[in-house]
């Protein structure tokens, strides 16, 4: 198996300097199944013991799952400026 | 009030392109705003296109297509290393070819600046609010107003759920994730590869001329519950199918899941919804496809444009009823009773199984023969499966 991180480093990505998920944290704290986590292709949600969870919004793949991804209304999700550029799509 | 172009077309992928191509035609005025760099650069796709739409539309001789698929192979992963399998092969046949998207959308794009398309690249629509007989969008690159909008932007439908008029729910929506694999094969392969870790979907490989497309189509729902997570299943499943070489893109998109019966809205003031961001896509068991009606619904919307001008902007439900005469809700409504039962369990993960067990049982010789009727009907048994239902499926998926 290829490791998520080294397969996202095969894509092209114009990084934006602000991330384009907010997440209301103060729910996260409070989630136990963090079904974000399981939806997103990228790993771009990482749950966290402290802040609840932590985002990754640079390896964001674009696909839209954030946009349902959390049943809990925590998560913001709007398309970067930059973000990836697929070669092959 | 002033607007920017009779037509704002917001995405520029192929539905968006096939209708400013055929609102161009017809003579209006028309802007295409496209977030990503080129066209294609946001997309990803499985990877085949059924080229009907598309040849009617453009001169496509030139048309970046990957291969031409000549060989159907289906195959059903049952656990503890059973398969079953069969393919179909017809070596003259030319309807559908397997596509890499963001090479195809350049090149549709190109085709379209030819005829006088005006794009707007790298521009993201982040609202939109009606206002004074038209919708006004509001971008990075300032504020673009428009009569008629015409909504391209994909399945997550931005202007639609800006404007108030759609919800997205992990229900009608599937998740894919690809991998470009830089391996080639010899000739146009689309394998459909059904029963992965119990999730609601199925795989796919199509052979490109240099690379492989794979990946797996899942409902989100079932995600989200799921043991196994999004990011680990495309590898999980490369290595259940057993396809090696070196990965030269990772993608993942979100596909629309409705089916006739669950469209979403079609149509509001100053606004129609083509493509993907209109929830076109059929799964009839035989073919997926999403493609030709993106193209086909786009058409159709920039003949819609012409007469909705015409009619001073009065009224965008003429592109419903041409909708409705067009091969995008004939084959939409014609699908619809097969595209629910692949929904449901019993279809990708029950019948299967007993499937498998009955033929494992048929090939084996072991001194203790039995009839295929005993076979059948002891394994249905032990599934707990219900004979007059799968009858009825059976009636239901033949249409």
């Amino acid at each position: 198996m290829v490791d998520l991180i080294k397969r996202l480093s095969l894509n092209k990505y114009t990084v934006d300097k602000e991330s384009h998920i907010q997440v209301n944290t103060q729910i996260c704290k409070t989630c136990k199944d963090k079904p974000c986590v399981k939806v997103c292709p990228a790993g771009t949600y990482e749950p966290d013991e402290k802040d609840g969870l932590i985002v990754h919004y640079e390896r964001c793949l674009e696909c839209g799952a954030a946009l349902v991804a959390c049943p809990y209304g925590a998560l913001k999700f709007r398309f970067p400026y930059g973000g990836i550029s697929y070669r092959y799509g | 009030m002033s607007f920017d172009a009779d037509v704002v077309v917001v995405g520029g992928g192929l539905a968006g392109i096939s209708a400013a191509i055929t609102a161009t035609r017809e003579g209006l005025s028309v802007i295409v705003l496209e977030r990503g760099d080129y066209s294609g650069s946001k997309n990803v796709a499985g990877g085949r296109m059924y080229i009907h739409a598309l040849k009617d539309l453009v001169d496509i001789s030139d048309a970046p297509l990957e291969r031409k698929v000549e060989r159907e192979i289906y195959e059903v992963y049952c656990g503890n290393g059973r398969k079953i399998s069969f393919s179909y092969e017809d070596k003259n046949r030319v309807d559908s070819y397997t596509v890499l998207r963001a090479k195809f959308d350049q090149w549709f794009a190109k085709k379209a600046e030819e005829e006088g398309v005006l794009f707007s690249y790298s521009t993201l629509v982040s609202n939109a609010r009606r206002e004074k007989g038209g919708i006004t969008l509001e971008t990075n690159r300032g504020e673009v107003r428009a009569p008629l909008v015409i909504e391209a932007d994909g399945v997550t439908a931005g202007i639609s759920r800006y404007l108030g008029l759609r919800n997205l729910k992990p229900s009608m929506l599937m998740l894919g994730v690809k991998e470009v694999i830089g391996t080639a094969w010899d000739e146009g392969v689309a394998r459909t590869i059904i029963g992965f870790e119990g999730l609601k979907g199925g795989g796919f490989v199509y052979s490109n001329r240099d690379t492989l497309s794979i990946g797996l189509t899942v409902k989100v729902d079932s995600l989200q519950g799921s043991e196994v997570k999004a990011q680990d299943i495309v590898e999980k499943f490369r290595e259940m199918i057993g396809i090696e070489g070196p990965i030269l893109e990772y993608s993942a998109h979100l596909i629309p899941y409705y089916g006739y019966a669950n469209l979403p809205q079609l149509n509001a003031e100053n606004l129609i919804v083509t493509g993907d961001a209109a929830g076109f896509l059929i799964n009839d068991g035989f073919t997926i496809r999403g493609m030709d009606l993106a193209i086909e619904s786009g058409k159709v919307a920039g003949k819609a444009a012409k007469l909705i001008k015409d009619e001073n902007y009065a009224d965008t439900s003429i592109y419903v009823k041409m909708l409705e005469e067009s091969f995008v809700m004939r084959d939409m409504k014609k699908a619809w009773k097969s595209f629910s039962l692949l929904g449901e369990k019993r279809i990708f993960s029950d019948y299967p199984k007993v499937l498998c067990e009955v033929l494992g049982d048929m090939f084996l010789v072991n001194g203790e023969r039995r009839t295929l009727r005993e076979e059948l009907m002891e394994k249905i048994k032990e599934e707990n499966l219900n004979l007059t239902q799968m009858v009825l499926d059976l009636v239901r998926f033949i249409g």
